[in-house]
């Protein structure tokens, strides 16, 4: 019996193997196939059984799956770029173009800027494909919300992102977005009813302590402002879309698994 | 089976403890009811207080005691260096600002579109500067006349050295929406 | 050929454009009965047939060939940040179809009393996880992972010129996915347009659960039951939404102003827009006087306006045209979702009020840096 098992069988049927996977051997009946699922730490985000419409690309568009998976790549990606980048005026914009031209196979900086404009487009048909099939109705009506977070989460990613080339695209970008900060209601310095939180001739909304500043960490966009979209980018946001991320799925598993009709 | 759990779960965990429970509590320890919730008030509200000065002591973070910025007073030659009639555009680049000298004397501009903060542009046919962002547009007066920016652009301090050369001081701004233009250090009578 | 293109020029002026749009939007996406009668009347419903999304995908990319050979679309067209927002319109053309062709299959056999496509009996009609499922998202990862090293090997990620302060470009964008916003910024301030409106477009989506309160149509696609929900969010997400980015993306050059598909991006076009706010026509145009130097007088139309528009609509359509509407929901739910229905309205009456009359603003207090 044992001679005629090939090598593959062999492996997977030795210590090693069957340490890592639990179980071992390729999942062939359905128990086997339950098990597998259940045993690893990844693929139980899934449940074991789904309805058949929920394996069927035109109900799901593949969308939210999508979406998780440019994440995955732009963290991957964006951990490679943080070896060369170093978030100051003066390096910047040199590091961006060595990137391109000094780096061997210089397309991670592409991955990750595409990556980025592919994950907003995922997240936006994902919202509504699930918004097409109802599905945000009782009892995935919280999820929905954070779905809604997770989107906001998104485009403010994105929007971080943007700055760090340092480029006339970047800069100017990011004027126009943080001046906005700047005219929040009562909050920004240029905002309606920002001097009414004033005492006498005592103004505590200034253009040096705003919405806009704390943004930008000062008066005009530079050393500080990059700084803080850098740290933002690389591990504020991406701190905060992860604690979104897991509260999500595992309430698409609590609310039901994916949506079916009544 | 069914019937028999149900009665034991239900002699195990009472709903609702028998008040001779409650009183005997109360009697073994020497706190009662109401001292107990005032102490327990008094920790919530030093818990909330906490907190809350946690999270402001995380934001004050965000607003340091000490910026490095560049300078916000500065030379800008002699008012004859100026031409009459032409907006000047010889500190743009170093120090965001237009000089623009009429009959009467000079003003200083802000390069910063009252909108959002882009850029505008002097276009000499039109006389007007007309911001790329959102199609604002300034007079030569700094009034805004077309596109969305709210109000006219700011004007900064200008003044005389002793010599005679002419100080900018980027600090002090004056709004014309306020009535600031008016004020005589908003403009240099030559 | 240069009559189409400055007839397509002509037409996709916003004036012009915007008005087409929504005038034809109920009529393709019904929000009630009689226009979802009309709809079927005209035959528009065919669009999501087959035969609907060969012909729309092949107008579509036809006018992109057709574009690229003229000089000025080609340059729009290809700007390496432009080139998603292509796809995008495609995507967008062929999702939408997607559902709507499902939704309107179920519907179909909802009214001959048939269960939906999607549906199934637990639990006969599960399967497993692994190998379905898996398998499939291996592929989509791998098809997918595909697609983006073809795209990030051949459109290599642009980058201008070193950050210059002092030197906005023209016309200076903000990321394609806010230019829906930027175009507002146009026609709100940005205390409003920037802030206050992504707040309320952010409450709101989150609050879409909360209102829409029908458990009908829950995890199938469907059209007829949802109608008005539907419409409602399709013109929010499809309209207010990625018209405006393609508006932004592609229409809007130097200065700002608007620029049709084929037209040449000329810096130095003048343009008159010399915009008043409503204190301004009211005093000086229609009653012929000088501006009153109280502010409160001053702006008083414009906040009477605002005050009849939120105080006073909402009671008034709960009373009549939106009566069922009241009983229905409650006046919790029904308040918000109207005046939220109300402030997503602002948005093209505001575009119109600028178009035809300049109006800048219709509270205006600079002073306080209000102005609305």
């Amino acid at each position: 019996m044992s001679d005629k098992k090939n090598i593959f069988e062999k492996i997977a049927e030795g210590q090693i193997w069957k340490s890592i996977f639990r179980g071992g051997g390729a999942p062939k009946t359905r128990r086997q196939r339950m098990m597998v699922v259940l045993n690893s730490v990844f693929l139980h985000l899934h449940p074991v059984r789904l309805p058949k419409h929920a394996v069927k690309l035109k109900f799901t568009w593949c969308m939210g799956g999508l979406s998780f998976f440019i994440f995955l790549i732009l963290t991957i990606s964006g951990i490679l770029l943080m070896f060369y980048y170093r978030p100051t005026i003066e390096y910047a914009y040199t590091d961006i173009m060595d990137l391109t031209e000094q780096v061997p196979f210089g397309i991670m900086r592409e991955i990750h800027r595409w990556g980025a404009h592919a994950m907003v487009i995922a997240v936006w048909l994902h919202m509504f494909r699930v918004f097409m099939t109802g599905s945000y109705k009782p009892p995935r009506e919280f999820n929905w919300s954070v779905g809604v977070i997770l989107l906001v989460l998104t485009l403010l990613l994105s929007f971080t992102g943007y700055l760090l080339p340092w480029d006339q695209l970047a800069i100017w970008a990011i004027a126009v977005g943080s001046n906005m900060a700047g005219a929040t209601p009562f909050l920004g310095a240029e905002g309606p009813g920002s001097s009414l939180l004033a005492i006498g001739d005592i103004n505590f909304i200034t253009k040096a302590s705003d919405a806009r500043f704390g943004l930008i960490g000062g008066r005009f966009l530079g050393e500080a402002t990059l700084l803080r979209f850098y740290v933002l980018h690389c591990i504020g946001l991406p701190f905060i879309i992860m604690i979104f991320m897991a509260v999500h799925f595992w309430r698409i598993r609590k609310d039901g698994g994916i949506s079916t009709p009544v | 089976m069914p019937e028999k759990d149900k009665k034991k779960t239900s002699t195990i965990s009472p709903k609702t403890p028998p008040p001779a429970a409650l009183n005997k509590v109360e009697k073994e320890s020497n706190v009662d009811r109401r001292t107990f919730f005032s102490w327990l008030s008094l920790g919530w509200v030093a818990f909330v207080a906490a907190t809350g000065g946690f999270f402001t002591m995380m934001l004050r973070f965000f607003f340091p005691n000490v910026l490095f910025e560049p300078v916000q007073t500065f030379r800008a030659g002699y008012p004859d260096d100026y031409t009459v009639g032409e907006v000047d555009l010889r500190w743009k680049e170093k120090y965001g600002v237009w000089m623009v000298r009429n009959d009467e004397g000079i003003y200083v501009l802000s390069t910063v579109c009252t909108h959002l903060g882009c850029t505008p542009n002097w276009q000499p046919s039109a006389k007007k500067f007309k911001c790329p962002c959102h199609g604002s547009g300034f007079r030569m007066t700094g009034i805004h006349f077309e596109g969305p920016a709210p109000r006219p652009l700011e004007r900064f301090k200008i003044s005389l050295a002793d010599d005679g050369e002419i100080i900018i001081d980027k600090t002090q701004k004056y709004q014309q929406e306020k009535g600031q233009w008016n004020d005589p250090e908003s403009f240099l009578k030559v | 050929m240069d009559a189409f293109k400055s007839l397509v020029n002509y037409i996709s002026n916003p004036t012009i454009l915007f008005t087409a749009v929504l005038v034809g939007f109920p009529f393709v996406f019904p929000p009630t009965n009689w226009f979802y009668k009309v709809h079927k009347k005209l035959g528009i419903h065919k669009l999501w047939t087959k035969k609907g999304l060969i012909i729309m995908v092949a107008i579509t990319i036809a006018f992109f060939i057709f574009g690229l050979g003229d000089d000025n679309f080609k340059k729009i067209v290809l700007k390496p940040d432009n080139v998603p927002i292509s796809g995008l319109i495609i995507l967008l053309i062929f999702f939408t179809w997607l559902s709507l062709s499902q939704a309107y299959k179920n519907d179909k056999l909802i009214d001959e009393g048939k269960p939906v496509d999607e549906h199934y009996e637990a639990p006969n009609d599960k399967v497993l996880v692994w190998p379905d499922l898996v398998y499939v998202e291996l592929i989509s990862l791998i098809l997918f992972s595909a697609f983006m090293l073809i795209w990030s090997i051949g459109l290599p990620a642009p980058l201008e010129e070193p950050a210059n302060p002092s030197e906005s470009p023209n016309p200076a964008k903000a990321p394609w996915y806010f230019l829906g916003l930027q175009e507002m910024l146009v026609y709100f301030d940005p205390w409003y347009a920037g802030v206050v409106l992504p707040t309320f477009i952010i409450i709101g989506l989150m609050a879409i659960p909360y209102i829409d309160t029908d458990p009908n149509g829950s995890g199938y696609y469907s059209y007829k039951n949802r109608m008005l929900s539907l419409s409602i969010y399709l013109f929010g997400w499809l309209v207010l939404w990625n018209v405006l980015i393609v508006i932004g993306t592609f229409l809007r050059g130097p200065n700002w102003g608007f620029f049709g598909p084929f037209e040449y991006w000329d810096s130095h076009r003048l343009e008159a827009l010399t915009n008043v706010n409503l204190s301004e026509l009211f005093y000086i145009k229609w009653l012929n006087m000088g501006l009153p130097s109280n502010i409160l007088v001053r702006e008083a139309p414009g906040l009477l306006i605002m005050f009849l528009t939120f105080a006073v609509t909402p009671p008034l359509l709960a009373k009549t045209a939106l009566k069922s509407f009241y009983e229905r929901l409650g006046s919790t739910r029904y308040t918000i979702f109207v005046v939220l229905m109300i402030f997503g309205a602002l948005l093209p009456v505001k575009m119109y009020l600028r178009w035809f009359f300049n109006l800048k603003y219709i509270i205006s207090m600079p002073e306080f840096f209000f102005n609305f």
